[in-house]
């Protein structure tokens, strides 16, 4: 056969040459960025006569007498017709990622976006590369609609909070399934530590990624059955395309700062400001006149040389960070075999002192055709990732932790010094900080000794690999298999210094060391069908899909050291305790199909079907059964529509519909449904006591999603609208069933499937080629968002869920029936009494009454407005107080070219929510903390309006320290201007004969201003992470760095 | 040709499914066992047993806070932190339905009563894995256990028996095995009802548990039969039922006349001749009927260990107009020697162990059976038993005391002397506010400058503990 078409190939050579012929030749180019495309193959029309050009993009074909124009094609790119006039034709490729012929990656297959009839998004691997981030998640905010990304804090490589259409989970983690070339991954924050994150896709450089698809409703998703209740992400990586080596090496360099951090106190400021709060204490105690009372309690501290001590904490705990990145990759092929190959190495400082990121990572993918009927593919990459960081106080559970960074920049005396004179760490008896004069007793550390003598690692080694096959099988059949392995290592090490100044002094100094492998394997199999008869085009899929996690994790505790030498686990320590271990595994089974039909590129019908199996889940509810269904129609293809006026504007129509139930089975106990027993100790003797109580019916969360939308392409394919309205019903939610404490279970709870809410909304993009002009283009798009979600049904008697930030005393969220998921909490304020400066609480019979701090004897510090006694007010008087979860939210990105400078300005935007600013509570705390300057707007005299409570030493209640009051409560609308990027691209003639075939550098700025009337550090912090119940919290936490660039992007 | 490509897909296709999925979704946890197979072996079910005193054990029970919670309410102490993570609000006596304490003691509580009636029901009939002896004295064990934390939970949560012979309202009674999402309705019992059931545990305990165990640190740590009846003499006092205090104590106090110990039974119970030496040195002596141990790999630290509340962290000192300026608690006392001084002010150094807190935590001592059994002595008329019992305790600490003949003349005056010598002995081993509750007396006010927390009567709502709101917002029948 090979032999024949060589032969016919020939020949028609031959016959060409013979015929009259000219030569034509020309260089074929990118349209979106005018870098020439080797080995775009050249063809003229209607003959078997082909070229390729070589790497500048050149071309030379011997045309045959009647060839009137050249065919050009390139993967990737839309094939063009260009006629022949002249010896001297150039050609400019579109790539394909654009209309309706763009493919879209869906669960184990493609398609075309015209034949795709689910919601989908795709974000081409460019926007990531050369983003200053650690893992490409963090780079994907406001590029796709209906596609919710925030970084909830400045620390480096902490997950950002991902939600695609909403919360649709409880219990379980709202993170969507993170498919990598066809496996599911770990996601989420896998350090064991709460000061130092470490999210598992930080491992993937993301220059390696060719594109991100975005799967949102159930029929797209529900290929992926049980997993995918929250959305797929599917990272498809870089592969080689056919033609001569591909050399780009990508490189950029940048510096951090903080940003909008609060104006604090200095030392003058500090010392007014605590002893007017002290003598107002004195006097509100009945003590004006009793010398026994002190009347200031806060004194200067001087420098040698006479100066005032004045400190500003924030030069020891914020710097300027400075990081790098650079990468290679080579790639090409021929015919047969495909190569990519990359390395990476990353470097990364965190504004905070002390906080890094390293990556050095390798990958390579391979494809080969074996044979016509049998092509093999396999790739791999491997990884070390380490991240350090001092505790922040910004992760999920580390709020009130005295050791936290932001508190500390923001809570530490300003008029004591950080050093003694003689060069050592200003330190108590107890090592937090000395505080010199002042006459208080102080709880907080030292920063500087702090961060010294401790230290917070998370260390991923990994390697991730597959291996996959398609056999070509009669009547258009295909078989396609896949094994991927994905082994990550992580090494978790703390160490605390026994010296006077560290936190671990009171145990002697301490080192912890947890080691955890991850071990991932999935197994993949699809016999799939693609046939078109006349105008029918049917496919269908049947699969097989096995994924195994296995975890394991052991360590240990060490305490006394046994000299202060020891900076590590491996020193000589007294005594030794198992610390973080923990053993399990899971596994998925599933079973899918999938048929497409498609009738004259008009009407596409698809349904899919997955059968799924989930050890964790009870014994006699293992499996669950998924699918959806999906139709699209194709308007504009219709004989009628061609006859419409409207048809010269609006070019494309279509319709799509899709109906789909997926499931959510992902608790994060492998054993969550299970009774069972575990061992300790009592005393010296061994113990076995229930652990669990299980629940054999445990079962899948379920969601009816339907989807509604329409496609359109206007004026030649320039703007392109996407609308899509959802409706996602979840049910059967599996919620942690409070039991009668009485019975004695296990945290009083069980896991039951109880409980359902549902997210509606609609989106909306735009994408437009506003410009599109030799030397100047101005494309932009634009998406938005809107989203409500509700909470219909709870466990029994739909009593409220009550969510804690960090602490039970801090009940921050309500998931309220009527209500939508972890809605702000707290006690109720009504401003400050212009007659006495206290804080006006509304209990929950909705009377007003009023908070003093101290009061004199027999007095009441809860009072009536009218002076008599009333209740405290406790988490009985508590109320919802506003909505956490923004209602709308999007993106919004400009690319300008002109000659041969490129612009981008991408903007971020959400609102519609509130934000609990509990960082303000602690920048008005009257204890011994600094204060900020807007402490100045006080309430000082009768009838001044403020709302800032009369200053009351040790007062924790009146501004929101004690528990979350509404009065911090703020509307967390905003604009962000993510990134802009101006770049240039080198003119090709520069490089000569060096080699080199394109090159650019750039500039760029990230979070250059944020549009917001919020007054804290950042309306997207989340204190609490990902979590469902405990979003819209910032307290304490450090807010998102400034960040400016320098790239090169250069092509060999 | 083309069959061949059909096998081979095929074969690729099926050759996943030749992992089972039976072996693949039945995944059972290696670091704990599941519910079938916890009575699967002899050494299983012992440990179940120690299990559940693990659950005694509990920080917020006899691990130590439940000993600070009672003691603490009480006019003892002073409580300088204000901290509620630390007992403030019991101490000033202002918790509600959602404090901390009043939820933590209770959930403790029933855990360890639920994994006693898990044993309970797991060893109703013969096991053929352990012998049937050993079935009933396991069984006795957690009848004990059962009995301790009702009587634990009935005395804070409910109102005194004292006061309506138990007519009230007390506690849910748990007595089978709660292992799912069933049965959370349960009306309560009333307190006579509770303090029934209690004493009938405690008599099928002593039927069944052994005279001994194979070492002190056993005789320590579980039940024996003596344990049982050392904790009828509590109950029962707790009653007023000064008759069956007296039937009880005699059984492991049969002298009349110091020296007394144990006779009839396999440990020698017995006053050791220097009290500190139970603190801090030597926790598995013949005086500590019933302890918690602690080891330094299981023990608590921080604030769930009562060392470093009342002693690292000085977090309470001794009110000077509570006991500590008692008369009968003379300077040369060697009780005295369990208090540190510190800027004039005194702290509790019963727990002083530094980290890893490794002291024991007192449930039962023999100085507090003669005690119990000297007030019903005293209130039964049994003057000079009553007076011997006394002199006993207190001589040990204080040999060249001498009572005063009016503190022992009569039985008031005797009944009156022993509630101070109670306070004395048994000064921060959870038994101040049990006292005062007993005996229907109003809690005195106290406090420092800065500080204060008022008188409660007994007719006050917060004379004893609230429900907690786990209970309250799960059982209708509450």
């Amino acid at each position: 056969m090979k032999q024949i078409v060589s032969a016919l190939l020939l020949l028609s050579l031959y016959l060409g040459a013979a015929a009259q012929s000219r030569r034509v030749s020309g260089k074929v180019t990118a349209g979106d960025n005018d870098s020439p495309i080797p080995g775009v193959s050249v063809k003229a029309t209607g003959k078997a006569i082909g070229v390729q050009t070589d790497a500048q993009g050149h071309f030379t074909i011997e045309v045959p007498e009647g060839v009137t124009s050249l065919e050009f094609t390139y993967i990737g790119y839309q094939k063009i017709t260009v006629p022949i006039s002249g010896n001297t034709v150039n050609a400019k490729l579109e790539s394909t990622t654009s209309g309706l012929n763009e493919v879209v990656v869906v669960g184990y297959g493609t398609q075309t976006k015209r034949e795709f009839t689910g919601a989908a998004a795709r974000i081409s691997g460019a926007i990531v590369k050369d983003a200053p981030v650690q893992s490409f998640d963090q780079a994907l905010a406001g590029r796709a609609a209906g596609v919710s990304i925030a970084s909830p804090n400045g620390v480096l490589n902490n997950p950002p909070v991902i939600r695609i259409r909403g919360v649709n989970s409880i219990s379980l983690s709202s993170y969507p399934l993170v498919v990598i070339d066809g496996i599911p991954v770990n996601t989420g924050n896998i350090s064991t530590s709460t000061s130092v994150p470490n999210n598992p896709l930080s491992d993937i450089d993301p220059a390696d990624i060719e594109s991100i698809d975005v799967l949102k409703d159930a029929a797209s998703t529900s290929i992926y059955g049980s997993r995918a209740a929250a959305g797929v992400l599917l990272i498809t990586t870089r592969r080689g395309k056919e033609g001569k080596a591909k050399v780009v090496y990508d490189a950029w360099g940048s510096l951090t700062k903080a940003a909008r951090l609060p104006k604090l106190l200095d030392a003058t400021g500090y010392m007014k400001y605590k002893n007017e709060a002290v003598y107002n204490a004195k006097v509100l105690g009945g003590n004006e006149n009793n010398s026994s009372v002190a009347s200031a309690l806060f004194f200067p501290e001087y420098n040698a040389d006479g100066s005032l001590v004045n400190t500003n904490w924030y030069d020891y705990i914020y710097r300027t960070a400075y990081s790098q990145n650079h990468n290679i990759s080579v790639s090409g092929g021929n015919k047969t075999t495909n190569y990519y190959l990359s390395a990476n190495y990353s470097n990364q400082q965190g504004f905070v002192v002390d906080n890094e990121f390293k990556r050095k990572s390798l990958r390579f993918n391979v494809d080969h055709e074996v044979t016509k009927w049998f092509k093999i593919r396999a790739g791999g990459a491997y990884n070390t990732t380490f991240n350090q960081s001092q505790n922040t106080g910004s992760l999920p559970n580390s709020t009130f932790l005295l050791i936290g960074a932001a508190r500390l920049a923001t809570a530490l005396a300003p008029n004591v010094p950080v050093y003694n004179a003689d060069g050592s760490y200003n330190l108590s008896a107890t090592g937090t900080l000395g505080m010199g004069n002042n006459l208080v007793t102080n709880t907080l550390w030292n920063a500087k000794a702090l961060f010294d003598l401790s230290s917070y690692t998370t260390e991923n080694d990994r390697f991730q690999g597959n291996v996959g096959g398609t056999i070509k099988l009669p009547y258009h059949f295909e078989l396609n298999t896949t094994y991927a392995m994905d082994r990550l290592r992580t090494e978790n090490d703390t160490w605390l210094s026994s010296q006077l100044g560290s936190s671990g002094y009171s145990v002697g100094g301490s080192a912890t060391n947890v080691s955890a492998l991850r071990n991932n394997w999935d197994w993949a199999s699809t016999l799939s069908f693609n046939n078109k008869y006349r105008k029918h085009h049917v496919t269908a899929l049947l699969g097989y899909d096995i994924q195994k996690f296995e975890t394991t994790s052991w360590g240990a505790y060490a305490t006394v050291a046994a000299d202060n030498f020891f900076t590590n686990y491996e020193g000589s320590y007294s005594t030794v305790a198992a610390s973080g271990n923990s053993k399990s595994q899971k596994a998925f089974i599933s079973y899918f199909s999938r048929i497409t039909y498609d009738f004259s590129n008009k009407y596409f019908l698809t349904a899919n079907f997955r059968r799924d199996g989930n050890s964790a889940l009870g014994a006699n509810s293992k499996f669950g059964n998924f699918g959806g269904v999906s139709a699209g129609w194709v308007v504009s293809e219709e004989g009628f529509y061609k006859h419409l006026n409207i048809s010269h504007i609006v070019d494309n129509v279509k319709l799509r519909a899709s109906w789909g139930r997926v499931g959510n089975g992902n608790v994060t106990n492998d054993y969550a449904s299970q009774s069972l027993y575990s061992a300790s100790l009592y005393g010296s003797a061994a113990t076995w006591y229930l652990s669990q109580a299980g629940n054999p019916n445990l079962a899948w969360e379920t969601s009816k999603q339907t989807n509604l939308g329409m496609d359109v392409a206007l004026l030649n394919n320039r703007i392109q609208v996407e609308g899509t309205w959802f409706n996602n019903d979840v049910n059967g939610l599996i919620l942690s069933a409070p039991q009668s404490a009485s019975k004695g279970i296990p945290d009083n709870a069980i896991l039951m499937n109880v409980g359902s809410m549902y997210n509606r909304g609609w989106e909306l993009g735009v994408t437009a080629s506003v410009i599109r002009k030799e030397n100047f283009s101005w494309d932009a798009s634009f998406n938005y968002t809107h989203i409500n979600n509700k909470v219909t049904a709870l466990a029994a008697g739909n009593s409220d869920i009550i969510g804690y930030t960090h602490t039970s005393s801090e009940a921050s969220n309500v998931t309220r029936v009527g209500y939508s998921v972890g809605s702000l909490y707290g006690a109720k304020t009504d401003g400050v009494n212009p007659e006495n400066g206290r804080r006006i609480f509304i209990n929950k019979a909705g009377e007003k009454v009023q908070y003093s701090a101290t009061v004199g004897s027999g007095e009441s510090n809860w009072t009536y407005l009218n002076g008599t006694t009333a209740s405290a007010i406790s988490a009985s008087d508590y109320y919802l107080l506003g909505n956490a979860l923004p209602k709308w939210y999007g993106g919004l990105s400009n690319n300008f070219r002109y000659k041969n400078f490129d612009l981008g300005v991408n903007i971020t935007y959400a609102g519609g929510n509130y934000v609990m600013n509990g960082t303000k509570a602690t920048l008005r705390d009257q204890r011994f903390y600094n204060n900020y300057t807007d402490i100045s707007k006080r309430w000082t005299t009768v009838g001044q309006v403020t709302d800032i409570p009369r200053l009351v030493y040790n007062d924790q209640i009146s501004n929101g320290s004690s528990y979350p009051i509404s009065a911090n409560v703020e509307k967390g609308d905003f604009l962000r201007l993510q990134s802009v990027t101006l770049g240039y691209r080198v003119p090709s003639k520069v490089f000569g004969t060096s080699g080199i075939t394109s090159a650019r550098v750039y500039a760029s700025g990230n979070n250059l201003f944020l549009l917001t009337g919020y007054t804290g550090t950042d309306p997207e912090s989340s204190s609490n992470g990902n979590s469902n119940t405990t979003p819209g919290i910032e307290k304490n936490a450090v807010g998102q760095g400034r960040t400016f660039t320098v790239g090169i992007n250069v092509g060999f | 040709m083309k069959k061949i490509y059909l096998y081979i897909g095929l074969g690729i296709l099926l050759g996943g499914s030749s992992c089972s999925e039976k072996d693949l979704l039945d995944t059972v946890p290696s670091t704990s066992i599941s519910d079938a197979n916890a009575f699967g072996s002899a050494t299983r079910i012992l440990g179940l047993v120690n299990g559940a005193y693990d659950a005694v054990k509990g920080a917020s029970l006899y691990g130590g806070r439940y000993l600070l919670y009672c003691d603490v309410r009480g006019e003892e102490f002073i409580n300088v932190t204000a901290n509620s993570y630390t007992a403030y609000e019991s101490w000033n006596n202002s918790y509600n339905s959602g404090s901390n304490d009043i939820n933590n003691l209770w959930s403790q509580a029933y855990t360890a009563i639920n994994n006693a009636n898990i044993i309970i029901a797991g060893l109703a009939g013969s096991t053929g894995v352990i012998p049937d002896t050993l079935n009933a004295q396991y069984t006795a064990e957690a009848k004990y256990i059962r009995a301790l934390c009702y009587f634990s939970l009935v005395t804070v949560y409910a109102t005194p028996y004292n006061a309506d012979q138990g007519a009230s309202k007390g506690l849910p009674l748990r007595l089978q095995a709660e292992t799912d999402d069933s049965n959370n309705d349960l009306a309560r019992s009333t307190v006579a009802e509770v303090y029934a059931q209690i004493l009938a545990d405690l008599d099928a305990a002593e039927a069944n548990l052994p005279d001994s165990y194979s070492s002190d640190l056993l005789n320590t740590t579980r039940a024996h039969k003596s344990t049982a009846i050392a904790l009828k003499t509590r109950v029962y006092l707790t009653m007023s039922n000064w008759t069956k205090v007296v039937e009880e104590a005699a059984k492991i106090v049969p002298q009349t006349t110091a020296p007394f110990s144990t006779t009839s039974y396999g440990v020698k119970h017995a006053l050791q001749s220097d009290i500190t030496t139970l603190f801090g040195t030597t926790y598995t002596t013949t005086e500590s009927i019933f302890s918690m141990p602690m080891t330094s790999t299981d023990s608590y630290s921080g604030q769930s260990a009562i060392g470093y509340i009342y002693n690292a962290n000085s977090e309470y000192y001794l009110n000077p107009s509570g006991i500590l300026g008692s008369a009968q608690w003379g300077s040369s006392d060697k009780r005295r020697s369990l208090l540190r001084v510190a800027s004039n002010l005194y702290y509790l150094k019963k727990y002083a162990k530094a980290s890893p807190y490794v002291d024991y935590i007192p449930v039962i001592r023999y100085s507090e059976v003669l005690l119990n059994y000297a007030e019903a002595a005293a209130q039964t008329g049994n003057l000079a038993l009553a007076a011997n019992l006394l002199k006993a305790v207190h001589a040990r600490s204080d040999a060249g005391y001498t009572f005063a003949d009016g503190d022992v003349a009569t039985a008031a005056a005797l009944v009156s002397t022993i509630a101070v010598e109670r306070r004395i002995e048994l000064l921060g081993e959870g038994f101040r506010s049990g006292d005062l509750l007993r005996n229907l007396q109003t809690i005195p006010a106290k406090g420092s400058s800065s500080l204060q927390a008022n008188a409660v009567e007994p007719s006050a709502s917060n004379y004893i503990f609230p429900a907690p709101n786990n209970e309250l917002t799960t059982n209708k029948l509450y």
